[in-house]
């Protein structure tokens, strides 16, 4: 169980490598497409890569905790990263031409190395780290084609051995108990099962005899063995094939536990390149903010009405909106009158849906001097407010086109006090508050209320709030994945693509609506 | 910490006669005894083995970190609680004692430095690298199932339970870990603690400890939620399966005859939410509610019979009784203790505060262990021999327990000289 692995300690000037001899597009450098991260990179890259790298994969991390905080299982976790892996940090299969592939490899081995240097910090951010980055590396492998994955584990220096015919069939029985629910899984999958719907003994029985076992010490899987789905012999658990990425997954997790505690102690050196420090407290802070460039009226949003929202129906959308737009809603309702953080907030997010500058304006008319308490003049309007929201539109002063804000952007504001209602309600409401304006929501489950709010209370917010949409449209997502139509599953990050989202819904679910 | 009551061990009268049972054997006169400060002050001077605890935690015969660097916490008279105490050799962990005279001190985990001069370095350097892998058992854990004692009190029925704990920990130990350096102690009233010495399991992190005792967990005791039902996957493991072959014959003689849970009236409606079909479950309960006072046994024959009668296909009656042999009878293990390696458990040899009796050590493969003749109290070794243990009924235990260390050291000592050349590189 000793092995003599000489691992290279990353840290000190991980980033000025030596040029001269170049590692051009040498994909020898990179033979798998999945990676231990075991050398640190030596070429020099730009600040800007050095950046733009990091935040891609930060991204990627950040979905991925998202979903383990909403308690997604290891399949829709893969589903709903899987897209979003494309788009940011791709890992092609080896088919493609070869420089491209070094380019990804190259992107995706940097830009973990640029995290571990930001995630080393605290315990807790490196057991994060540690969390995700070891989910996305199952999620990896699945994507190997089985030569790929036995190539990749063959290139792992683990201590096992091949169980002998003899041990097989000496434990015959216990190994069969111990792999039966798997292959059961594995013989679910085939042509066979999908004609007869069922799997035999025999079957299972015969698979097993294809399969081999490896045995190591139980030390090596600990998850096996607290699942107790590994036989144990002995000090030695008998792993089937099928079973090793439990077995990888655990040493690279280890291996990555180990490395960021040599990455944090050689850090102090690392402040000799100040550029760097700034962008390393940035991407450790958690939040990134993604754009979201899908919202409703889009460039012409200040001209023709397209998204066919205005003044007069726009409170039918109200429940297509995340709760922190419900709540200006209802203050503004309330109140006829909204506070600054809150006018824009708001303001910006009913761009967003594609409520044009003429509608606005009538809007915001109308519900500051509709009759009630707080309602002002016309005149008082005009003269005092008429200004401010065509400037959101950029229609006066400078003309600048300000964009909806997302979460994050609303997140870095002062948290509003009593009279006021901008902010994010899953991070400004106390529990008791939050929990009624859930109820209000439609959620009275109390095992999923206190779910989400133990979310909010402790910080993931944007996760309370993709839970509270999957809870308030369970039926429809439903609905629609029974149709065969895609659903995003991703983290919210921005209002607008709440409401976006919750539009879709609307119109493809096919569920019947109660009167009303 | 159970050092507030002081009830002993005793026969208690159970509230229920039994159906049939045999009568059970007569135990000895109970004796409510409680040990004096010189009681204590005697035991400390001239009856507790400080050498051989000294080797059993040592591994080597001069002292070395595994000792040295060992956190020993203390309890006292008052309550008060003293942690981090360490000692440099066998004579001043004598001397300490003798001179603190505490009702009982605990072992703890080794740590990079004495953990008495834990105060002069930095608190994340004070993080443990090494202890035995211990397992506590304790039988107020079984109250759901125990209707002969309650709470702090003990009996042979209930006993049982133990050394069936005892088999299966046991049997997992050693055949499926591996493990060969492993003691078994009473812990001085109503359960029993496990040490396990073995190199390998001493430097476990808390992630593999973890993931032992939760393979020892069966019954899954932390997760509450899953309270009524345990839904063990089939075909079993092989530690379940054998797990069961030690528990399906105790069943009808320890739960259906001696315990009878199910005759009271409170307890009659657990079995009934146990019961994972809402309709049957209905039944049986208005069925019982007719004539609570029947016994476990003709309630266990009820939900068989009322399975059959109403065609009940919603669950398969043989895997829900085969999963309450384990609900009722399968060790209950607190996790906690095992897992977390700043976790702190009584010494061997011990005094039990409310009992007097000693926590001593035995081994469960020569014979079972029988807490009633076997750990004797203070009083009772006094009367042997005011200060010569040799002649008192403690003799066996500390003999036994010298033999162990002795293989212990011997084998540790053999495997240090293999394992050092590499340990440098190792993990
Ligand atoms: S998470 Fe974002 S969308 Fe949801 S309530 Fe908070 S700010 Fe609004
Ligand atoms: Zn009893």
């Amino acid at each position: 169980m000793f092995r003599k692995v000489k691992r290279r300690v990353d840290g000190r000037r991980n980033f000025d490598g030596d040029i001269s001899k170049g590692f051009v597009d040498d994909l020898t450098r990179y033979p798998h497409r999945l990676s231990f991260y075991r050398m640190p990179p030596l070429e020099e890259i730009t600040l800007e890569e050095f950046e733009t790298w990091a935040i891609d994969r930060l991204k990627v991390l950040l979905e991925i905790e998202s979903c383990q905080s909403r308690g997604k299982s290891f399949k829709e976790m893969s589903s709903i990263v899987l897209p979003i892996l494309d788009k940011l940090l791709p890992l092609n299969p080896p088919s493609k031409e070869s420089s491209s592939l070094y380019q990804e490899r190259k992107k995706d081995h940097y830009s973990h190395f640029i995290l571990r240097l930001a995630f080393c910090r605290s315990e807790e951010l490196r057991s994060r780290f540690v969390k995700a980055e070891t989910a996305l590396f199952r999620i990896r492998y699945q994507l190997l084609s089985l030569q790929e994955q036995r190539e990749f584990v063959d290139s792992i220096d683990l201590p096992w051995e091949e169980v002998s015919d003899e041990e097989r069939d000496r434990f015959r029985d216990q190994l069969l108990r111990c792999s039966y629910g798997s292959i059961r899984s594995a013989l679910m999958q085939t042509v066979e099962y999908q004609r007869t719907q069922h799997v035999t003994d025999e079957q299972i029985s015969g698979y097993m005899d294809t399969v081999k076992f490896y045995r190591l010490p139980f030390e090596y899987v600990p998850e096996l063995v607290s699942t107790r789905q590994t036989f144990l012999h002995k000090g030695y658990a008998y792993v089937g094939e099928f079973q090793r990425l439990s077995l990888i997954a655990t040493e690279f997790s280890n291996f990555l536990v180990q490395q960021l505690q040599a990455t944090m102690r050689a850090l102090p050196t690392l402040d000799e390149d100040d550029r760097l420090v700034p962008v390393l407290n940035n991407l450790s802070k958690g939040y990134v903010s993604i754009d979201y460039n899908g919202y409703g009226g889009g460039e012409d949003s200040e001209g023709e009405n397209s998204s066919g929202i205005n003044a007069e129906n726009i409170s039918q959308f109200v429940s297509d909106m995340p709760l922190c737009m419900q709540r200006l809603m209802e203050g503004l309702q309330m109140n006829h009158h909204l506070r600054y953080g809150g006018r824009q907030e708001l303001s910006l997010f009913l761009k967003g849906i594609g409520l044009n500058a003429e509608e606005a304006l009538k809007f915001w008319q109308q519900q500051f001097t509709a009759a009630g308490p707080g309602s002002m003049t016309m005149e008082k309007f005009n003269k005092e407010y008429r200004y401010n929201f065509r400037h959101s539109y950029g229609l006066e002063g400078g003309h600048i086109r300000y964009k909806p804000w997302d979460c994050r952007t609303i997140l870095s504001k002062p948290a509003p006090n009593k009279s006021e209602f901008h902010g994010c309600p899953y991070r400004d409401l106390r529990r008791g508050e939050l929990s009624f304006q859930l109820q209000k929501l439609g959620l009275v489950d109390d095992t999923r209320l206190g779910e989400v709010l133990d979310l909010s209370e402790k910080g993931e917010y944007q996760t309370a709030c993709t839970k509270v949409f999957e809870l308030v449209n369970r039926d429809k997502i439903d609905s629609c994945l029974k149709q065969g139509l895609k659903v995003d599953e991703s983290s919210i990050v921005h209002p607008n693509q709440y409401f976006d989202r919750s539009r879709y819904l609307d119109q493809h679910a096919e569920i019947e609506r109660a009167g009303g | 910490m159970d050092s507030s009551t002081s009830e002993g061990v005793v026969e208690s009268t159970s509230t229920v006669p039994p159906a049939s049972a045999p009568a059970p054997a007569p135990a000895p006169a109970a004796t409510p005894y409680k040990p004096s400060s010189a009681d204590f002050a005697n035991y400390y001077e001239n009856f507790m083995p400080y050498k051989s605890i000294f080797l059993w935690l040592n591994h080597s015969q001069a002292p070395q970190e595994d000792f040295t660097k060992r956190e020993f916490a203390f309890e006292y008279k008052s309550g008060a609680y003293q942690r981090y105490n360490s000692f440099s050799n066998v004579q001043e962990f004598k001397n300490t004692i003798v001179k603190a005279q505490p009702v009982r001190f605990e072992v703890g985990a080794v740590y990079p430095i004495e953990p008495k001069l834990r105060k002069s370095v930095s608190k994340n350097l004070m993080k443990p690298v090494m202890k035995e892998f211990v397992l506590d058992i304790d039988l107020t854990d079984y109250d759901d199932v125990r209707t002969c004692c309650s709470g702090t009190s003990i009996c042979r029925k209930c006993w049982k339970f133990i050394t069936l704990a005892i088999k299966i920990v046991d049997a997992a130990l050693r055949e499926d870990f591996g493990f060969e350096k492993l003691i078994w102690v009473f812990s001085g009233r109503r359960g029993v603690h496990c040490w396990v010495s073995d190199y390998r399991v001493r430097i476990l992190d808390e992630p593999r400890r973890r993931a032992i005792v939760e393979y020892l967990d069966v019954l899954n005791v932390k997760s509450k939620g899953n309270k009524n039902g345990i839904s063990l996957r089939k075909p079993y493991h092989p530690h379940v399966e054998r797990s069961f072959e030690i528990l399906r014959d105790e069943f009808v003689d320890i739960i259906l005859r001696e315990q009878d849970p199910w005759r009271l009236d409170d307890r009659y409606q657990d079995l009934a939410k146990c019961i994972p079909d809402y309709r049957l479950s209905s039944a049986l309960l208005k069925h019982w509610k007719e004539d609570p006072g029947s016994s476990s046994a003709s309630k266990w024959r009820d939900v068989d019979t009322f399975y059959q009668n109403m065609k009940v296909k919603s669950f398969d009656i043989q895997d829900w009784k085969r999963e309450m042999i384990f609900k009722t009878m399968y060790p209950r293990l607190d996790v906690e203790v095992s897992r977390q390696m700043i976790h702190l458990l009584k010494s061997p040899f011990c005094i039990h505060p409310g009992t007097g009796n000693v926590c001593v050590p035995f081994d469960p493969s020569v014979k079972e262990f029988d807490p009633f003749t076997e750990a004797p109290s203070l009083s009772t070794l006094f009367n042997e021999d005011e200060t010569n243990w040799e002649n008192t009924s403690l003799k066996g235990s500390i003999e036994l327990f010298n033999r162990y260390v002795d293989g212990l050291v011997k084998d540790e000592v053999k495997e240090k000289r293999e394992r050092e050349p590499v340990s440098e590189e190792s993990w």
